[in-house]
């Protein structure tokens, strides 16, 4: 036997094995540190806060669990959202991640840690990730081996994309929820393997921690019974199949519905179907087995078969039927704009007009994945070609999670652990080809194969034609042909494993030499630096920044922090009363309620479309219409997000169309959306933009003494590039009550009715010394014709 | 001028509030009436009919100004054009055009034809006015009003007269103003020689159309043989009502709480039956106290969210004072409600009260238990329970034959 390089042959087995499973730990724990670290950009560059919009809520929800304690938080209604409607917050929010961090900050604080609610909720997300990277190294080791593991967890510790969303500060569902998916589907597959019960109930409890976490956990709740449907179809049927999802289904499903939030959905909406279709598809087909040991005749089977496919046909028309009748709710708007992106435009704007709802960039998937992205696809080759249950568990997330990523870029956190998991698996194999010292035997029969040393042996036995197909992905990963690639390899990886079953290969095949070994496996050390030094950067640059704090850099490369929002939600704060009511745009609802304490008439969960045309509309109409409608829900305050000043991109202007379309729904004789372009058919807020436009709301409000501002000179908004009208807009029934700094946020108050009964148009212009036209008596009587 | 006559003659009539005339001099030392936006006097009267000009700090715009700050105005209007000519729209008057005073040939009488008795009749405000007032001696401009709801008119124009020049008012001339004004014919009982408005916020304006109303010489002056002028009886009666003496009335205060409680809730919930009580107290001016006040019939409770969800009659209650109340059941239906009064009537003060309160879904521990019509729901459980221990006894208890495949039993059972 010859090795490539000299390997200590007097290690005892135990040693090799109690050193490697030390090292497991310790590279565990490092990259626990790791995927902790990288998320502390935020807090390092900006500070200890709550990021984005969402985040805001859970922040403010959590601190009243905090405060008041779970059975408060359960019945919490909230008379500041949605006002006057108003908000049942323990029966509409998953409360999942504010109960972990309020047992967090119990616990604590029982250990005499006074640990601030706000930190534990800052630091909760990079707490979790190092969670995350525990279950993928779980998860993986069911795939393939330790050192696949080691890999998937390294991966999904730093790698961009899950990252985007699990920032410290970044305090939402997301952040715990990628950890019990990962928990959830370890679970799931262990029970699989041994047919535990035991591992199924723990599935279900952590499938229920889902639920009670993330809206997301529908994935799961398709995931699961997918597999076990096509693990039937394959004719993989089996007791452990059965004990397992069985197990998992009824706690789970009964768990799940503990949830306020959740309710009865798990039994009356379409998402929900496929679970207990498979449910019964299971029952039916165990019950066909039993029956097919008892009865012996050729005849009575097919009848059996014949039963089978009756019930199940049964079982579909009564689900049609059930869902024509009413009593299932049919799939939702969200459901299909994963089918077609075209729908959310068309039916739902409100849900088109999030940009996580967008559909992916092909940039994108590069820039949250780096390198995996063509790992990905080897990977999921490889499955192939053991093709055990837990195999096709991870090709059909594959699938899916790719799928559903193209359809919407907030999807990409779901395809992200299958990624890790998948190159992982690919560049273990690679590894494990290139670092095995064996060297093949020139031209003799292969008998070398049992005599190894390696320590992951696993690979050992397959060495020839992990060899040949790891070649295959590195090539498929250096080039990456997409149209024959994954079919072609798959038949190669499927005929050379064939082949070397039955021992029939003739030539030798390995790789010969140090050279040849030190060569790829320098490729592949330098391809890891830089995925690290590319998710470092982009983990700093692009996703480390909170939104509620904006930076730019001075001349001289120092950083500038623009700080507009919490100067305007603190004056807010501090100068009005205590229930007076501001309306803004929805995305500002969340943090007018964090950090300004005030009721806003819309905000975040989008759960009320009407509510928000409204404010729509009033933001679209002009302000004679818009006043009755301010009046009547009690507004006080106005609020613009405005960046024409100094180039902030995000603001209402630009989401003004969104406001349009979605009043344009509810009201479609009243707001049209072509009145806002110029009859070329742009978007223009120059001299040019349209008389509607000119006399909107949100246009007045934010061009307000806009020009004014640069003395005479012709004022430029630098988000739009162009130049603002000389005559800025006047308002009447507002009145301008806070500007922050760089102007980004406006907040005006609207005025009280006229005391004297006028309108208040009229009143201004009597105010400004205007005469009124000489009015004559009303006719009393009809002009005879 | 007979301003000082006029002031003294208001002077007699009103008692222990400082009333305060400015400048109708239009010197500039005058104090300013606003100053660092607090109003410098209670009550201002301006008489000064005819002055073109006035003080810089007393234009239409400060006016408007006063009554936003809650001061009383009295005005008085000429048949020349004067800055309050121009402030007259903003209250929805529509002055006839400048030197046409309201003139009346009837009744047959010696004086001339612009100096008309005019007789109190229903259709004036006669809760502002006392009663049997003796007609009242008017001279000047009458005002035609639009339609604004503040408008109180006090004293309405005999029908049988008009706005006209005094030397052309003929019948000629009348019917040719009338061709040229179009519709626009000042005349007949629609117009108003004297109004009242009152502002959103309760402050009060009258505004008389001519200034002569008060002086002595008119309120000494006979109508008929015998009977003095109402005049001196009438100028007492609109500064009683203008300077918040007459027909004011607030709301101490309002309580709300659940049935068979006493204290209030910080939120209700579906369905709970709720009681709201108002105290309503009316000033009396010769006592100069509050007292309670029952006499509203017509108060109204609503329970709003964007619309009034529950509308009731809010009746005084017999044996309380002042208290008016009543029981309504809350609506299904979660919101923040508002508790609304909101009445309005000519002439009174207006009541606005709101108190906003959540009203909330009953607590996850409030929903009753056991429901009759969920019994096959706990029949299945109970049964499905039953079933499985018998199964299990049996299953235990019987002979153990060797190995059956009974995992499908067993998995349904989990």
């Amino acid at each position: 036997m010859s090795t490539a390089y000299p390997v200590p042959s007097d290690v005892s087995p135990v040693t090799v094995k109690n050193a490697a499973s030390l090292l497991r730990i310790v590279a565990l724990s490092l990259i626990s540190g790791a995927a902790i670290a990288s998320r502390l950009f935020a807090v390092v560059n900006f500070e200890s806060i709550i990021h984005e919009f969402d985040p805001w809520f859970n922040y403010r929800a959590t601190k009243v669990l905090a405060a008041k304690g779970f059975y408060e938080f359960w019945n919490w209604f909230d008379p500041t959202a949605w006002y006057p409607l108003g908000r049942v917050v323990g029966g509409t929010v998953y409360p999942g991640l504010m109960v972990t961090s309020g047992v967090i900050y119990n616990i604590l604080h029982w250990l005499n840690l006074p640990v601030d609610i706000r930190n534990v909720c800052v630091l909760l997300a990079p707490g979790f990730s190092a969670l995350t990277a525990w279950a993928t190294y779980m998860f993986t080791k069911e795939m393939k081996d330790e050192s696949a593991g080691l890999l998937a967890a390294a991966f999904i510790g730093i790698v961009p994309g899950y990252i985007s969303r699990s920032v410290a500060g970044s305090y939402d569902n997301e952040a715990i929820a990628i950890f019990l998916l990962m928990f959830t589907f370890y679970c799931w597959i262990k029970a699989l393997k041994q047919g535990s019960a035991l591992f199924g109930t723990i599935a279900a409890v952590f499938y229920f921690y889902m639920v009670a976490a993330w809206g997301g956990y529908v994935f799961i709740t398709n995931m699961i019974p997918l597999h076990a449907l096509v693990l039937i179809l394959m004719g993989r049927f089996s007791d452990r199949l059965y004990v397992a999802y069985s197990s998992w289904y009824a706690i789970g499903t009964l768990s799940s519905m503990q949830v306020p939030f959740v309710g009865f959905q798990p039994v009356s909406t379409s998402e929900h179907m496929g679970a207990l279709g498979v449910f019964g598809l299971l029952q039916i087909v165990a019950f066909a087995q039993l029956v097919r040991t008892h009865v012996s005749s050729q005849q009575f089977q097919k009848l059996l078969v014949a039963s089978v496919i009756a019930i199940g046909v049964l079982g579909a028309s009564a689900f049609v039927f059930l869902t024509i009748k009413g009593k299932i709710a049919p799939w939702t708007g969200r459901f299909y704009s994963l089918w077609d992106t075209g729908y959310a435009k068309k039916y739902i704007p409100i849900i088109a007009s999030v940009s996580e709802h967008q559909p992916t960039a092909w940039p994108s998937f590069f820039m949250d994945l780096q390198f995996l992205i063509f790992l990905f696809p080897a990977g999921v080759i490889l499955c192939f070609r053991q093709l055990r249950d837990e195999h096709l568990f991870v090709i059909i997330y594959a699938v899916m999670a790719s799928y559903f990523a193209g359809v919407m870029v907030r999807l990409m956190l779901t395809l992200t652990p299958v990624v890790c998991v998948a190159s992982a698996v690919a560049l273990s194999t690679l590894l494990d080809t290139y670092i095995d010292p064996t060297e093949p035997i020139p031209a003799e029969e292969d008998v070398d194969d049992s005599a190894s040393v390696v320590t992951n042996g696993s690979s050992a036995a397959n060495a020839p034609s992990t060899q040949t197909q790891s070649k295959k992905a590195k090539k498929a990963a250096a080039a990456a042909p997409p149209s024959k690639g994954p079919l072609g390899d798959l038949v190669a990886a499927t005929v050379s494993s064939t082949s070397t079953k039955a021992g029939a290969s003739s030539k030798p095949k390995g790789i010969f030499g140090i050279d040849a070994r030190l060569v790829v496996i320098l490729n592949t050390l330098a391809m890891l630096f830089f995925f690290v030094f590319h998710c470092t950067w982009v983990t700093s640059s692009a996703y480390s920044s909170p939104s509620v704090v904006l930076a730019s850099q001075n001349p001289d490369g120092s950083q500038h922090i623009i700080d507009d929002f919490r100067e305007a939600y603190y004056w807010l704060r501090q100068n009005t009363p205590e229930d007076a009511v501001v309306m803004s745009w929805w995305d500002y609802g969340y943090q007018i309620a964090g950090m300004a304490d005030r009721p806003t008439l819309v905000d975040n969960n989008t759960w009320n479309n009407t509510h928000i045309a409204t404010v729509g509309k009033a933001m679209s109409s002009s302000e004679e219409v818009a006043y009755p409608i301010l009046r009547k829900h009690d507004v006080e305050y106005v609020l613009v997000i405005f960046g024409g000043l100094i180039g902030y991109s995000g603001d209402d202007i630009n989401k003004f169309l969104w406001m349009v379309r979605i009043a344009q729904g509810v009201w479609p004789e009243e707001i049209q959306e072509p009145n806002y372009f110029t009859p070329q058919g742009e978007y223009r807020i120059d001299e040019r933009a349209s008389q509607a436009m000119k006399e909107s709301l949100m246009y007045k409000m934010s061009y307000y003494r806009f020009a004014e501002l640069f003395g005479g000179n012709p004022g430029t908004d630098r988000v739009r590039q162009q130049q603002v009208p000389k005559v800025g807009p006047t308002l009447d029934y507002l009145d301008e009550a806070f500007t922050s700094e760089n102007w980004i946020v406006r907040i005006y108050q609207v005025k009280k009715e006229d005391p004297l009964g006028r309108d208040l148009k009229s009143a201004n212009a009597f105010e400004q010394g205007k005469k009124r036209k000489r009015t004559k008596p009303a006719p009393r009587r009809r002009a005879i014709i | 001028m007979f301003s000082l006559k006029t002031l003294l003659l208001l002077a007699v009539g009103l008692v222990n509030i400082v009333y305060a005339k400015s400048s109708t001099g239009n010197s500039d030392e005058a104090p300013a009436i606003i100053e660092y936006d607090e109003p410098a006097f209670v009550h201002v009267v301006v008489l000064a009919s005819e002055t073109k000009n006035f003080a810089k700090d007393l234009s239409p715009q400060a006016f408007v100004e006063l009554l936003n700050l809650k001061t009383n105005l009295i005005l008085a209007l000429s048949t020349k054009q004067t800055p309050l000519t121009s402030l007259a729209p903003e209250f929805s008057l529509v002055l006839p055009p400048p030197g046409t005073p309201l003139v009346s040939y009837f009744p047959k009488r010696d004086e001339p034809a612009s100096l008309i008795p005019i007789t109190p009749t229903k259709q004036d405000a006669t809760h502002i006015l006392s009663k049997n007032l003796a007609p009242v001696w008017f001279s000047g401009v009458p005002q035609a009003l639009g339609n604004n709801p503040l408008l109180v008119p006090i004293l309405h124009a005999p029908a049988e007269s008009f706005a006209s020049e005094v030397d052309g008012g003929s019948a000629d001339a009348l019917a040719d103003s009338a061709e040229k004004g179009g519709e626009g014919l000042w005349a007949g009982s629609q117009l108003s020689v004297v109004t009242g408005f009152q502002t959103v916020n309760n402050a009060r304006v009258t505004w008389v159309g001519g200034v002569d109303l008060f002086s002595d010489e008119l309120a000494q002056k006979e109508v008929s043989p015998g009977v003095k002028s109402g005049n001196a009886q009438f100028a007492r009666d609109i500064a009683a009502w203008t300077f918040q003496e007459n027909n004011v009335l607030r709301i101490d205060k309002i309580e709300h709480h659940r049935v068979n409680e006493t204290e209030p809730r910080e939120l209700y919930t579906n369905n709970d039956q709720l009681v709201y009580s108002a105290y309503i107290s009316k000033f009396n001016p010769v006592k100069n106290t509050w007292e309670p006040y029952s006499g509203i019939k017509d108060l109204q409770l609503s329970f709003t969210m964007l619309d009034p969800h529950i509308r009731t009659a809010l009746p005084p209650v017999s044996g309380h004072p002042g208290k008016y109340s009543t029981t309504f059941r809350a609506p299904d239906r979660h919101g923040v409600f508002k508790f609304v009064i909101d009445h309005k009537r000519q002439g009174w003060t207006f009541l606005q009260s709101s108190t906003t309160v959540p009203v909330v879904p009953p607590r996850h521990d409030e929903y009753p238990r056991f429901l009759s019509a969920a019994w096959p729901y706990y029949a299945g459980a109970i049964s499905t329970s039953v079933a499985f221990f018998l199964f299990s006894a049996l299953w235990l208890a019987g002979e153990v034959k060797e190995g059956t495949k009974k995992s499908g039993s067993k998995g349904k059972t989990e």
